[in-house]
């Protein structure tokens, strides 16, 4: 804890946990006068501290703002057209963005004092480089979706393959099919063989703790350090050199397989581990055996957090082109059996058509680029949709069912009021179902722990859909 | 937190005996139980096993080659595995792979820290999910688009840079360039072409996002009574950044410039798409010519016999050896920070 | 110990193999008794894949499926040697180079096409590209030996009287990868200009026996893999200056001049189909066994001395490894598909190659690949005659038609005439290069425009002429007729100096250094920046000493 720390905090533990921190400045704030009366709050162990807006735009940073870049656009134009022989966009720029924060300060520090100024030019500067990034960013999409449109508008682009197109035919023939239904192939392949075993190992990493699961979380970390090419160079030495299989789509998948099992492992490994220990723990003094406990009650609360690991997995091997360029030979025509014969992949493609220097070619490999990240878009999108909420967290429609069941339960319970007590109605069968989630603690804070105990009390609802 | 279900339960007279004992618990697995610990137990071991394999199969082909070579390996430049000892080596594309790496870390950070702090502190809330969004997007673009990006815009657009950096910076060792002369009207841009600094310029881009989502998540974390305490002591804005923010999140920056370190590294098509492949060490990185490990082995795996492919298993393992010791560091970086015990990296 | 650690590889290999593939075995159909056509691979040399290319797409409407990948020569005689992939082209046999293994793999070679390693380069003059350009081999070699560095060398300049050429870096481009062109081109140079080539090979660290032959050439200038991307490097725009070796088909593609090379007989000549065709009439092929190893191979000392005037020095064919045995994945099915495949391109393949930048195949080497295809267990034997191939080779009486028919090269490519044909070469045929040396050549003594002939691949050529060959894109007049248009272009009588609009860059003294306008220039910016910072500056300061309060306002 930093000595500028604001809050002096009155007992002899200082903690890090934010929640806290959260209501002592929420109760020094409220004090007034000489005698601190706290404001009667019910207490949400929960309660996450929530980031406040503080800041405000005057008219005259804008001013100043507008004033520098004008005067900063004049003098350089000036420089350049009039003073100097200088040329070129780059050196305009970086001489006007440089006017500019000169500018900009003098003008601020006419108002304002040091530290003011400095605050200025620094906000003018992050800013800028924010922009500059996403700029960049979208300029290497927008370049790729630019270049690669116009063989897009072909719809034989996604119909036909390369076998008979030469450099000299027009767009109107050939496409970039062998290379989608090979990409396909080999995420699909490659999928088919991570995906199980990346849950299971998941599962255990987390589920049976023991040296065994630390050796293997701390070998599966390591291999997320392989380099792709090195992933396909196995694959080629072993697969295709070693036991005499040709190129195929199958090799490829194995490569990458190879590459995105750690990946996989890893995020699934880290959203299992986000489940709530509370969770479990109820499961568990329900009296459900592990793998009901897992199967019922992990499985499920972590299934955004998985899915999502697994789209972004296959978004990561989906767009390798080393793997691919070892070990799929490079087809030019449509191989639809992923275990003989060469094949090829979209990245690869891409790559080999826009080595060549034959501008239709080219042309065409932005296109399979274009292709390509088109296909990525819709991954990440997916995984935006199912992910992007931690465990338990509920989406609008699964909180709109969960109301309805709790408003369900509460009539039930209404007409139960009379005789029977209460446990008598919680028998075996709400144990398999999942305990409700408590909103999702911050990512590895002693919260998960603090408030286990809480978490059991009422009847849950249940989140089977996920 | 044993539950009271009626008054009439008593608390047993135990008092008389031993003070409370921790006692044994006794696990009681059925069936179905031991099944799935087994399978989950062999999920873990088939992992281990592949990744074993893996490694395992890196060393042992590697160790031919590098039996064959012993320590002129690390010393020598030249790459002709077939000719024998002393003949190939990867002093000369190891450093290249580094070389390009530090240019890319070197464009990569600032960037990425001005994006990361703009996101999380001065961004409009409105805009801020979709700037995350689209950070995020771009750690997923394929390499491969960065290397068109890179081969067919950047590079021509950035060899005017090149030439200015060497006109007037030309006395400083890495910013030469062998055959170029500023005076000569005629002087040809290739001699800037397929170089370090723009293979370096295409990586960095690429690692970007990558280490600014990382920074922007850390830097997000920050405390926000921390940051309204700055606040309230009368700091500006940049103040309560580096009073609050920047401390917080100093592991996080680290340990994402690490990882991006260690993606750099490891990067292959978008590089074998710029440079022009020099086995020689090549300290000037405006200059035609660069190597990489990885980009070595795209283009070298076809030519090689099993001499070669040896050798290239211990270039890998070389690769793969470092990436490690980057990445192992990084984690540790992070898991040790202030931000880091909250960091999912 | 490195015997038996390959061994027992190899015997884990099997049985892993066994497991792996039997998922695949499920999904595979039984061998049937007829053969069917499957999908046949093979990768190696980028120096034919356009060839390759065109016949592949060729016979996909039968349904025969060859996949082909150009990784270099080196990688597809490789990999035929692992064993991944059914058949190899490159154009040098096994074990030419030093140390290289002779596969264990049962193989012969086939000749598939003839072709011209030609030099591609990217040079302008005056903003203007350079189409004519003309080097003699010795000027070759040391260009790519980093001897000639300039442009504007003696050297260069005495091949090249109608050329003012440039002050500009040379900038040669060679190939990274193991490549059968390199190996070509070295084996040339190794041949003819051993003092020149040897000392600079040997100072590379390579051994006597490396240096005669080399596939990856020494280090030392730029380097990139492929045909194609070699030659799509120099074609860049930035590439200025820049020279390589590439077959001809190449620079046909890019639009790009090659260089016409000096050969025996005093011209200068350009690897079109004719003087490819011609120079070959003098390789020596080894046709001594059909069951030797080597049968078919090549010896190209003749071809590099022949005396004919119309000859190409560096012209060589190229070859096809095919598999002799069912191993390595070499089926019944697979055999009889590369059978079809050879059958057509040794056939009708070769009608269209010298209108991809090719020569075609003589009839004897075509007799002799049929023999060879033969060879091939399970090939389905086709009764083709030969004469219906409509090979442009052929004729009547057994002689290359081709050759016979090559026009001689026209007199301004005679070296040491002062004088250079302006017409262009390569795939910039139709953009001639005026004369550009106004102190050499002489007013009117550069007249040579005068077409040269087959520079459009035309194979027949039309005219039979040995000095003249008119054709539709040069006229023999004394005005150049722009193709397109039908106008006369260019007054042909060699000044031709108006026709330059960007200006000849002139080196001035006392460029760069630190001038006085430079301190000028700064002082400038100084005042004029004092001019917009300084008023608001002092009046406040002075506004802060007359009041004293006035402080930032908050």
């Amino acid at each position: 804890m930093s000595p500028k720390h604001p809050v002096d905090v009155p007992t002899g533990t200082p903690t890090d946990a934010p929640a806290d921190s959260a209501v002592r400045v929420a109760r020094a704030r409220s004090g007034g006068g000489g005698s601190t009366i706290l404001p009667v709050r019910r207490e949400q162990p929960d309660a996450v501290e929530v980031r406040r807006v503080t800041a405000t735009v005057r008219r005259t940073d804008v001013f100043a703002a507008v004033g520098a870049t004008v005067a900063a656009l004049s003098v350089t134009t000036l420089l350049y057209t009039q003073l100097a022989p200088f040329d070129g966009v780059l050196g305009f720029v970086v001489l006007g963005y440089l006017a500019f924060l000169g500018f900009y300060g003098l003008l601020v520090s006419l108002d304002e004092d040091g530290p003011a100024v400095r605050d200025r030019l620094v906000g003018a500067v992050v800013h800028s480089l924010g922009f500059l990034v996403l700029a960049v960013l979208a300029l290497v999409v927008l370049y790729t979706f630019a270049e690669g449109w116009r063989p897009l508008t072909h719809l034989n682009f996604l119909t036909e393959d390369m076998s008979v197109t030469g450099p000299l035919e027009p767009l109107t023939q050939g496409g970039a099919l062998h290379a989608i239904v090979g990409t396909l192939q080999q995420i699909g392949l490659a999928l088919l063989f991570t995906v199980p075993l990346a849950m299971i190992c998941a599962v255990f990493l987390s589920e049976i703790p023991g040296r065994l699961s630390r050796l293997v979380r701390t070998i599966a970390e390591a291999m997320t350090a392989l380099p792709s090419i090195v992933a396909g160079l196995f694959v080629y030495a072993t697969v295709i050199l070693a036991l005499g299989y040709r190129h195929s789509s199958f090799a490829t998948s194995l490569a990458i397989s190879v590459m995105m099992l750690p990946i996989i492992i890893r995020a699934a490994d880290v959203v299992i581990r986000l489940v709530p220990g509370s969770l479990r723990e109820a499961a568990l003094a329900l009296g459900a055996s592990q793998w009901r406990t897992v199967w019922h009650v992990v499985l499920p609360t972590a299934r955004s957090g998985l899915t999502t690991a697994v789209i972004l997995g296959t978004a990561r091997g989906i767009g390798e082109t080393s793997p691919v360029l070892l070990t799929a030979g490079g087809a030019t025509s449509v191989n639809l059996n992923p275990f003989d014969g060469w094949n090829n992949s979209l990245p690869l493609v891409t790559y080999a058509l826009t080595r060549s220097p034959e501008e239709s070619f080219i042309v065409r490999g932005f296109g399979t680029a274009a292709t390509l990240m088109v296909l990525v878009l819709l991954l990440f999108v997916l995984a935006r949709l199912v992910g992007g909420r931690g465990p338990g967290q509920l989406s609008r429609r699964q909180l709109r069912r969960r109301a309805r069941e709790s408003a369900r339960d509460v009539t039930r319970y209404a007409r139960r009021a009379g005789p029977p007590p209460a446990v008598r109605a919680v028998g075996p069968a709400p144990a398999v179902r999942s305990a409700g989630p408590p909103p999702a603690p911050r990512p590895g804070t002693a919260g998960a722990d603090r408030h286990g105990v809480p978490a059991v009390s009422p009847p849950e609802k249940e989140n089977r859909d996920g | 937190m044993a539950p009271v279900d009626t008054p009439r339960t008593t608390i047993p007279g135990a008092a008389t005996g031993p003070a409370d004992a921790p006692r044994r618990v006794r696990e009681r697995r059925g069936g179905a139980d031991l099944l799935f610990r087994a399978l989950a137990r062999g999920g873990g071991v088939v992992v281990l096993c592949v990744m074993l394999l893996v490694g395992g199969f890196l060393l042992y082909r590697a160790q031919d080659a590098l039996g064959v070579a012993g320590w002129s390996f690390l010393t020598t430049q030249e790459w002709d595995p077939d000719a024998g000892a002393g003949r190939f080596g990867i002093a000369a594309v190891l450093t290249g792979t580094v070389l390009i790496a530090m240019v890319a870390i070197v464009v990569a950070v600032p960037l990425a820290t001005g994006a990361a702090l703009y996101i999380s502190e001065y961004a409009p809330r409105r805009i801020r999910q979709t700037l995350i969004s689209l950070v995020d997007l771009m750690a997923a673009v394929p390499s491969v688009v960065y290397g068109l990006w890179g081969f067919f815009l950047l590079q021509d657009n950035v060899l005017g840079l090149s030439n200015w950096i060497t006109t007037y910076f030309g006395w400083i060792p890495i910013f030469d360039v062998k055959d170029s002369d500023p005076r000569d009207p005629l002087s040809t841009m290739t001699v800037y072409t397929s170089s370090t600094f723009v293979a370096g310029l295409v990586v960095g881009m690429m690692i970007t996002p990558i280490v600014c989502s990382i920074m922007r998540e850390v830097f997000s974390q920050a405390p926000p009574g921390e940051r309204e305490g700055a606040y309230a002591l009368g700091a500006t804005k940049w103040g309560m950044i580096r009073a609050v923010v920047l401390p917080f999140g100093r592991g996080g920056m680290i340990g994402g410039t690490m990882l991006g370190l260690g993606r750099a590294l490891g990067e292959t098509i978008a590089i074998v798409m710029i440079i022009s492949p020099v086995f020689k060490i090549q300290p000037h990185i405006l200059e035609n010519g660069a190597s990489s490990v990885a980009a070595l082995i795209a283009l070298r795996y076809g030519d090689s016999t099993e001499a070669g492919i040896s050798a290239l298993f211990a270039a890998g393992l070389a690769l793969f050896v470092m990436t490690l010791i980057v990445n192992f560091l990084a984690s540790m970086i992070i898991a040790r920070s202030r931000s880091g015990a909250a960091s999912e990296v | 110990m490195a015997e038996t650690a390959t061994r027992m590889r190899r015997g884990v290999a099997r049985l892993l193999a066994l497991a792996l593939v039997a998922a695949s075995v499920l999904l595979g159909t039984p061998a049937t008794a007829a053969p069917r056509l499957v999908s046949i691979t093979g990768s190696g040399s980028t120096w034919s894949q356009n060839a390759l290319d065109q016949w592949r797409a060729d016979v996909r409407q039968n349904n025969i499926t060859v996949h082909y990948s150009g990784v270099g020569s080196t990688a597809g005689r490789n990999a035929f040697a692992q064993g991944t992939v059914d058949f190899a082209v490159s154009e040098i046999e096994f074990g030419a180079e030093a140390n290289e293994a002779i596969p264990r793999r049962r193989f012969a070679y086939m000749p598939i096409v003839a072709g011209g390693t030609s030099f591609m380069y990217n040079l302008k003059i005056g903003g203007r590209r350079v189409t004519n350009l003309r080097l003699s081999g010795d000027v070759i070699a040391k260009i790519f030996t980093g001897s000639i560095r300039m442009w504007n060398d003696a050297a260069i300049r005495a091949d090249n009287p109608g050329l003012n050429l440039p002050a500009r870096r040379i900038v040669p481009v060679v190939r990274s990868d193991g490549s059968g062109t390199t190996a070509q081109f070295v084996k040339w140079m190794n041949n003819q200009y051993p003092s020149i080539w040897r000392p600079w090979c040997r100072s590379k660290g390579r051994t006597e026996a490396q240096c005669n032959v080399l596939s990856f050439y020494p280090p030392g200038f730029t380097a990139q893999a492929g045909s194609s991307q070699i030659a799509g490097y120099v074609a860049g725009s930035n590439a200025e200056g820049a020279i390589t070796y590439v077959e001809y088909s190449y620079a046909k593609e890019n639009g790009f001049p090659v260089v016409k090379v000096l050969n025996k007989a005093g011209y200068y000549v350009e690897p079109t189909a004719n003087s490819v065709a011609v120079a070959l009439t003098r390789a020596q092929i080894e046709t001594g066994n059909p069951n030797a190893q080597n049968y078919l191979t090549q010896k190209l000392e003749g071809v590099y001395n022949d005396r004919d005037k119309r000859t190409y020095p560096l012209s060589s064919y190229s070859y096809m490894v095919i598999p002799l045995a069912h191993e390595n994945g070499v089926t019944e099915g697979k055999a009889y598909t590369l059978g079809r495949f050879a059958y057509y391109f040794l056939c009708q393949g070769q009608q269209k190659v010298d209108l991809l930048g090719y020569s075609p195949l003589p009839i004897n080497l075509v007799e002799a690949g049929f023999n060879q295809v033969k060879r091939i267990p399970g090939v389905v034997q086709e009764a083709r005659p030969i004469r219906s191939c409509n090979n442009p080779t052929f004729s009547t009486d057994g002689t290359n038609t081709l050759a016979r028919t090559a026009v001689n090269p026209p007199e301004c490519d005679k070296k040491g005439n002062g004088q250079q044909c302006t017409a262009g070469t390569g795939g910039a045929a139709g953009t001639p290069t005026e004369n550009s040396n106004n102190n050499s050549g002489g007013s009117g003594t550069g007249n040579g425009s005068a077409g040269t002939p087959g520079g459009t691949g035309n194979p027949g050529g039309t005219g039979t002429s040995p000095s003249v060959a008119p054709t539709a894109s040069q006229s023999a007049g004394p005005g150049l007729v722009d193709p397109a248009t039908g106008e006369v272009i260019g007054n042909g009588n060699g000044g031709g100096g108006e026709q330059f609009v960007a200006g000849v860059p002139v080196s001035l003294a006392g460029e760069g250094g630190w001038r006085l306008r430079h301190t000028m220039m700064v002082l400038a910016g100084i005042v004029l920046l004092a001019l917009v910072v300084g008023p608001p500056l002092i009046f406040r300061r002075s506004g802060v000493t007359r009041t004293g309060t006035e402080g930032p306002k908050r």
